[in-house]
């Protein structure tokens, strides 16, 4: 991130709750191209990306009460809320799981083209990391993390045993982690 | 489970991305609490989670943020424009700087529920002037609807004691027929030979000019007795109305004059009926 940080993470979420717009504003500026980058696994076309983007953080700002620190991290909380908010307004559109799944095979080629326009961003060192997953690692956690499918669901999708599913998403985080670790 | 189990079930990444159960979710916010370990493990996770989106971050193109912010300040006007208790609030955030965002959504709060209790008020107000007055028309309509009921009650007991004059057993009936003044008028006497109480159908009789009314005679002995004024109006239904007794007295005949309004001692104007007995 180009910020300096300024608000540690409770600083930051007792400061949204009270309806501190600046707060809010610093929230955004750290985390939209993420939030942004989560729907744009699932939407390309720009307007309807951003307009998904504008609504989640409305929808953040709005049901903040909603987030509770005892279930983990604010992003988590709102990358789920995110993706979930795309996958709703895409089925709202007609979308369907099944039509998606191709594409989303191909989603490890198709980010490659994504990352020469997010060049500028400080995310270099942690684009390095993500991509010393193999593959079939990566499309499990992408099927997951930005589609919203469940481990069954991948099982089912991909054919493999649910176990492996498991397995390889639990493998391919623990080595982020790891990646994570010696780099910091 | 031992915690080393459910760290490695899978379920916690499942749970750090929104893709669980219920029921899986409760569980692993139970362990959570159970064991740190499982807390530090979700944690690690959802940092993990965290660093693989900003490594996917898209720029964002259009002006997103002031589309947020603009509709923030939108709202915050339209919540400033509601004139009610502004004043005494404001001036207790006259403090110091801090305490501006700390009493804003205070402020907010109060001024949304005191509009709330506004609209509701009204809302409240207008619903009873609507329901009063539904009330109000609904109990019009119910007493028309009574009183239509109480004069069809009335007209059917009158009905009834008509029927009971005529099928009585000691009602004798005595046709009067129209004489020259009024050849097609008739009326109908029916006569109790039991009191001598005397009742007359008078619905055939033409209709009585101003200031004139039907006067009924008995003629007892040749000599006419006065039998009462008639008030049944001309061409109404069959209604019997009673008259004066003649007791023991014995009737030779009946007869109706036209005579001025509140009737004579002896009959003086034109003879419309007449019937023997």
């Amino acid at each position: 991130m180009n910020n300096k940080l300024t608000y540690t993470e409770p600083e930051l979420v007792s400061l949204i709750a009270q309806r501190d717009q600046a707060a809010f504003s610093y929230f955004y500026d750290n985390y939209a191209t993420a939030i942004n980058g989560i729907i744009g696994k699932l939407v390309t076309d720009v307007t309807l990306r951003e307009d998904i983007l504008q609504e989640a953080f409305v929808k953040i700002w709005n049901n903040f009460h909603q987030y509770d620190t005892s279930k983990g991290r604010l992003f988590t909380w709102v990358a789920n809320l995110a993706r979930n908010l795309t996958i709703d307004t895409l089925r709202s559109k007609g979308y369907k799981k099944q039509q998606k799944i191709s594409s989303d095979e191909n989603s490890v080629i198709s980010q490659e083209d994504k990352r020469q326009s997010v060049e500028q961003h400080d995310s270099i060192g942690l684009r390095k990391t993500v991509n010393t997953l193999k593959p079939d690692q990566r499309i499990i956690i992408d099927l997951a993390y930005f589609n919203g499918y469940t481990q069954d669901e991948i099982a089912k999708e991909m054919g493999i045993p649910l176990g492996t599913v498991k397995t390889r998403m639990r493998s391919a985080i623990l080595q982020l982690r790891q990646k994570m670790e010696t780099e910091n | 489970m031992e915690k080393e189990e459910i760290i490695s079930s899978g379920l916690l990444e499942s749970y750090v991305m929104g893709l669980c159960s219920h029921e899986e979710a409760v569980q692993v916010e139970w362990w959570a609490k159970a064991y740190p370990e499982v807390k530090e493990e979700l944690d690690a996770i959802g940092s993990a989670m965290e660093a693989y989106a900003m490594a996917e971050a898209l720029p964002v193109q259009s002006d997103v943020k002031s589309k947020i912010f603009d509709a923030f300040a939108k709202e915050s006007a339209q919540v400033e424009a509601t004139p009610v208790v502004t004043m005494p609030i404001e001036n207790n955030s006259k403090n110091t700087a801090d305490t501006t965002t700390v009493v804003r959504p205070i402020l907010s709060k109060w001024k949304i529920m005191a509009a709330a209790s506004v609209a509701l008020l009204i809302g409240s107000a207008v619903f009873n002037y609507v329901t009063y007055n539904k009330l109000q028309e609904t109990t019009a309509k119910l007493t028309e609807t009574e009183q239509t009921l109480l004069a069809k009650n009335e007209a059917l007991a009158e009905m009834d004691r008509n029927v009971e004059v005529v099928q009585d057993k000691n009602s004798v009936p005595v046709s009067l027929a129209g004489l020259p003044a009024a050849p097609t008028a008739a009326a109908k006497i029916f006569w109790m030979k039991n009191t001598g109480d005397v009742y007359i159908d008078a619905s055939n009789l033409p209709a009585a000019p101003q200031g004139m009314e039907y006067q009924l005679w008995g003629i007892v002995d040749g000599k006419p007795v006065n039998a009462g004024m008639i008030t049944t109006a001309s061409g109404s239904t069959f209604k019997v109305e009673k008259m004066k007794s003649f007791g023991t007295a014995k009737i030779d005949a009946f007869a109706v004059t036209l005579e001025t309004k509140g009737g004579k001692p002896q009959p003086e104007g034109e003879m419309y009926v007449l019937g023997k007995m």
